[in-house]
């Protein structure tokens, strides 16, 4: 059993409850024991850094005192939440000054410092890939997920460092754990491409043109359904499917599902929620 | 301690006396030249010692400091020396020295440093010179020559560059090793400063049985005598007994790729000629490893260690976006090749023009250096072709994708037109325009502005940036919104608006650019942007500050305003953001209303796509208008513990929210 202080990102206890309800149950199949970050705030999902740089990474540094404290590094579901705290935790580990300053504010604050020697933070994907192993995952699948399947990572974790031992720009670990699911993964050119969802409330055209751009790019490569690493980005690519596919001029009715939840399916979670899914592809996919 | 054992004058010589006010008892400058003085010389001859004479054994150690003193002191830098050999005063008499300075060797090529390197331990010791002659023109041979050098010291070879000019072919045969490049001028001549030597040897046909070499010759297929100058001096240097180590290369106009793959195979080939003057052609492959520095431990803790420059020919598969604009048709070329892992994009895209299709249309980057505009897209990386190796994207048996970079109008193929960019730039008024401040004036008169070196340093360092039209192309935005002017040009006016030399008004307008349509908010996410290396963490890093000082500036205002104002203030109300209350007080009961005729509510509320999630939450978000628009399944957030900690760290870094 591997252990990891768990930050649910920013909307899977909020309006993406079925990343929740999966990620909870696919971890104990997997054997990764996942210790409550009590009292953990959410990252400024880059939305507060625009007013105030100092102020979310301050944030950021009261959630890392938080996992700190349980003993164990962070593990996340979601794309950009990684991302997030990757470059959070890169500035401290590289930039004692605004470590240091980070530090006199939690400590005035809440009596705690921060050590980042020890702390890292992962996505859900790279520990199954990096830790977990392929093996162990395709043993452990009672329902074979049998479509085709496009990977969506986005672009806040695909750098260097931040998404573990993956190519950055053409990344291929979803692709390796739709196969071991029993999928068949889809190559399509978006899948790390933005699809603007910092953006989604005050920018109109460009982001559904955005969202329109991958799913259609998904689509017509052949994906019966869309896999996102991103809980964030799941919003605009399902929610506003259906005005990014008008605004675009483009066909963009695909599935769209989060990692956490393929995984957990696959693994024989919420059957009903698969069979629900099987269905929809039916309905609505290619 | 070696003493000078030789030194003579070359010509130009500005007769300065500096050299006879240092040691008279050497030199003495006469009407035309300074000369070497008679009484030193073993060959007693007062002239500028251009038959190389070494000095009397007896005044070597006296004088040799003071020659080395001169020679530095020369204005024109025309004395040369040449020290005692460290093996016997005798065999350095018997090795003419050469006027060319010798190429430096690091410290890990030497062969002091290389005495454990296996089969290669016995080769790499003793005598490794090498002679590298030009014959040139224009300049071009010479050039060749001269990088040739530099990589030969990778092969533990001492290399010396010879202008063929003035040097006597009865000199070749002190050469174990010889390489030879050579531009072909007029219709087959020699070059002017190769055609007398090339007649003195035609003239003496000096024996060279002990000589290796190798000819790489430069020339231009649309004259008949295409690279003749080569092809004689490879015919010649046979004809009287020299060995041939490596083929003779035939250049064409755009000779580099084609001088690469020779030097890459001549100097290896030529480097396994040991110190006695013998060929071992089974250490060649062993020696293509040393170069490319593949040998473990062939650098000493904290010797210099040249790069890796050549490195194995991989097989790859390249795929190429290609656009005719006549037909209005795009389409990919496919194709399957074997390059050298150092080349470059730009390399491969020139063997594909070249070997396949002659109508394959991009930018070529400089022989000097980088030219931003030939960036491509590379899988998924906007890099520029010119200098990023393909190494660097795939392994052996790899595919590599190249496309136009996104976000400008495709001309052909992979050019584009940065018409775009260039607009948006004139529109910025990029050039300074300062207020007068007191004190600091122009030559002319006219008032400039001032600014510190520390601020100068950190200006430069946020503008440094290797092409901003490739940063424009980084963002995912870019492409799709054709108003936005990209992180490029904000990059720029962020850096006018940061310099303290520009006057208010300019810094205002910067600010205004930045804050309207096409500047820095309609960039959707910044992440897109960040990823690209250097270059884009640098154009992303002030975004982010440029939307920080304009929030302030303009209080929050338009809907960019709204949303940091409210996304803030909902995280610190609760520890986490309330979705629910964000879409009201961003978007507004008219964004609402919008998101209901689209449809956007309806999939929210119905969960459309959704797996899981009771439909009850969706219509939980109903009950309390005009929040509960969507599939939100809090309405209010419950507070995070020690929730009092995060009120306080708003508190104490920005009380605004």
């Amino acid at each position: 059993m591997v252990k990891y202080s768990y930050f649910p990102g920013n909307v899977a206890r909020q309006a993406s409850q079925e990343v929740e309800d999966t990620m909870q149950p696919l971890c104990k199949s997997l054997g990764i024991e996942l210790i409550e970050m009590v009292g953990y705030n959410g990252d400024g999902g880059d939305i507060v850094k625009q007013g105030n740089k100092d102020l979310q990474l301050a944030l950021n540094a009261r959630n890392f005192a938080i996992a700190q404290k349980n003993g164990h590094s962070i593990i996340t579901p979601c794309a950009s939440a990684q991302g997030i705290m990757h470059e959070s935790l890169s500035n401290f580990k590289t930039d004692p000054i605004s470590l240091a300053k980070a530090n006199r504010v939690l400590e005035k604050i809440t009596g705690n410092s921060l050590d980042v020697e020890e702390l890292e933070t992962s996505h859900l994907l790279h520990v199954i890939v990096d830790e977990i192993g392929l093996d162990k995952l395709e043993k452990a699948v009672v329902n074979p997920i049998d479509l085709d399947v496009a990977c969506y990572y986005g672009p806040h974790m695909q750098r260097p460092g931040a998404c573990g031992g993956d190519d950055p720009w053409n990344p291929s670990y979803m692709e390796k754990v739709i196969t071991a699911l029993g999928g068949r993964p889809i190559e399509f050119n978006t899948k790390t491409s933005s699809v603007g969802n910092p953006s989604v409330l005050s920018l109109g055209d460009s982001v559904m043109k955005m969202t329109a751009r991958v799913l259609n790019d998904a689509k017509v490569a052949g994906a019966q359904i869309l896999v996102s690493a991103c809980t964030l980005s799941h919003s605009n690519l399902d929610s506003y499917q259906g005005k990014a596919g008008r605004i675009a001029g483009k066909d963009t009715a695909i599935p769209v599902v989060n990692f956490t939840e393929i995984v957990a399916f696959a693994l024989g979670h919420h059957v009903d929620r698969y069979a629900q899914l099987r269905t929809r592809v039916l309905v609505i996919g290619s | 301690m070696p003493t000078v054992a030789k030194v003579w004058i070359e010509e130009d010589c500005i007769t300065c006396d500096a050299c006879e006010d240092i040691l008279p008892e050497v030199f003495e400058v006469t009407d035309e030249s300074s000369l070497i003085k008679s009484e030193v010389r073993e060959d007693g001859l007062f002239d500028r010692n251009t038959g190389f004479s070494a000095i009397k054994a007896e005044f070597r150690s006296e004088f040799s400091d003071l020659i080395e003193e001169a020679a530095d002191a020369c204005p024109v830098e025309i004395i040369k020396y040449e020290f005692e050999s460290a093996s016997s005063e005798e065999s350095a008499e018997e090795v003419a020295p050469v006027a060319e300075e010798v190429v430096a060797t690091p410290v890990a090529a030497t062969t002091e440093s290389v005495t454990d390197n296996g089969v290669l331990a016995n080769i790499l010791s003793g005598d490794r010179s090498i002679a590298i002659f030009f014959g040139s023109q224009t300049g071009n041979a010479a050039e060749l020559a001269e990088k040739t050098a530099k990589l030969a010291v990778a092969y533990g070879l001492n290399p010396t560059v010879l202008d063929m000019d003035g040097y006597d072919p009865a000199n070749f045969n002190i050469h174990k090793r010889v390489l030879i490049i050579t531009s072909t001028w007029g219709e087959g001549e020699m070059p002017d400063n190769a055609e007398e030597l090339w007649n003195a040897t035609c003239g003496s046909n000096p024996a060279l049985a002990g000589v290796h070499f190798s000819v790489c010759a430069i020339g231009d297929t649309s004259y008949d005598e295409f690279c003749k100058a080569g092809l004689d001096w490879d015919e010649k240097f046979a004809a009287l007994g020299a060995t041939r180590v490596h083929e003779i290369k035939l250049c064409d106009v755009d000779y580099e790729p084609e001088w690469k793959n020779w030097v890459n195979l001549a100097l290896p080939n030529i480097s396994c000629v040991d110190s006695d003057g013998v060929f071992h052609s089974e250490l060649v492959e062993a020696m293509i490893a040393y170069g490319a520095g593949d040998e473990e431990d062939s650098a000493a803790d904290g010797d210099f260690t040249p790069p890796n420059i050549i490195q194995d020919e991989i097989s790859v598969t390249l795929r190429i976006f290609r656009y005719d604009p006549i037909r209005a048709e795009s389409g990919w070329d496919t194709v399957a090749c074997a390059l050298p892992g150092h080349a470059t994009i730009e390399d491969a895209l020139v063997a594909v023009q070249q070997d396949l299709d002659g109508s394959l249309t991009f930018r070529r980057g400089g022989v000097s250096g980088i030219n931003p505009l030939t960036g491509v897209k590379a899988n998924g990386r906007i890099v520029p072709a010119d200098t990023v190796r393909i190494s660097e994207f795939i392994e052996d048996g790899g595919t590599l994708r190249i496309e136009p970079v996104p976000g400008y109008d495709v001309v052909k193929d992979l050019m584009v037109s940065y018409d775009r960019y260039n607009d948006a730039r004139a529109m910025s008024n990029p050039w300074m325009d300062a207020d007068p401040r007191q004190g600091e004036r122009l030559v002319s008169g006219a008032p400039m502005g001032s600014m510190s070196s520390s601020e100068a340093t950190s200006l430069h360092t946020m503008a440094d940036v290797g092409s901003l039209q490739l940063v424009n192309s980084m963002s995912d935005t870019y492409d799709v919104d054709s108003d936005y002017e990209g992180p490029g040009i904000a990059l720029q006016r962020w850096v006018r608006s940061q310099d303290s030399r520009s006057g208010q008004n300019h810094t205002r307008s910067m600010f205004e650019l930045l804050q309207r349509k096409g500047g820095v908010w309609d960039e959707a996410d910044i992440s897109s942007i960040h990823r690209h290396g250097i270059d884009g963490s640098q154009a992303a890093d002030s975004i982010f500050a440029a939307r920080a000082r304009l929030l302030a500036e303009y209080k929050f205002t338009g809907k960019p305003g709204r949303l940091v104002k409210n996304y803030s203030r909902s995280l610190k109300s609760s520890g986490n953001v309330n979705e629910t209350t964000l879409y009201r007080s961003v978007l507004g009961p008219l964004g609402l209303g919008s998101n209901i005729m689209n449809g956007v509510s309806l999939r929210m509320v119905l969960g459309f796509t959704r797996n899981g999630g009771p439909m009850m939450r969706g219509f939980q978000g109903m009950l309390v208008p005009p929040a509960g628009i969507g599939k939100i399944p809090n309405m209010f957030n419950s507070k995070v513990v020690n929730h009092h900690e995060v009120v306080a760290i708003f508190n104490e870094l920005d009380r605004r929210f």
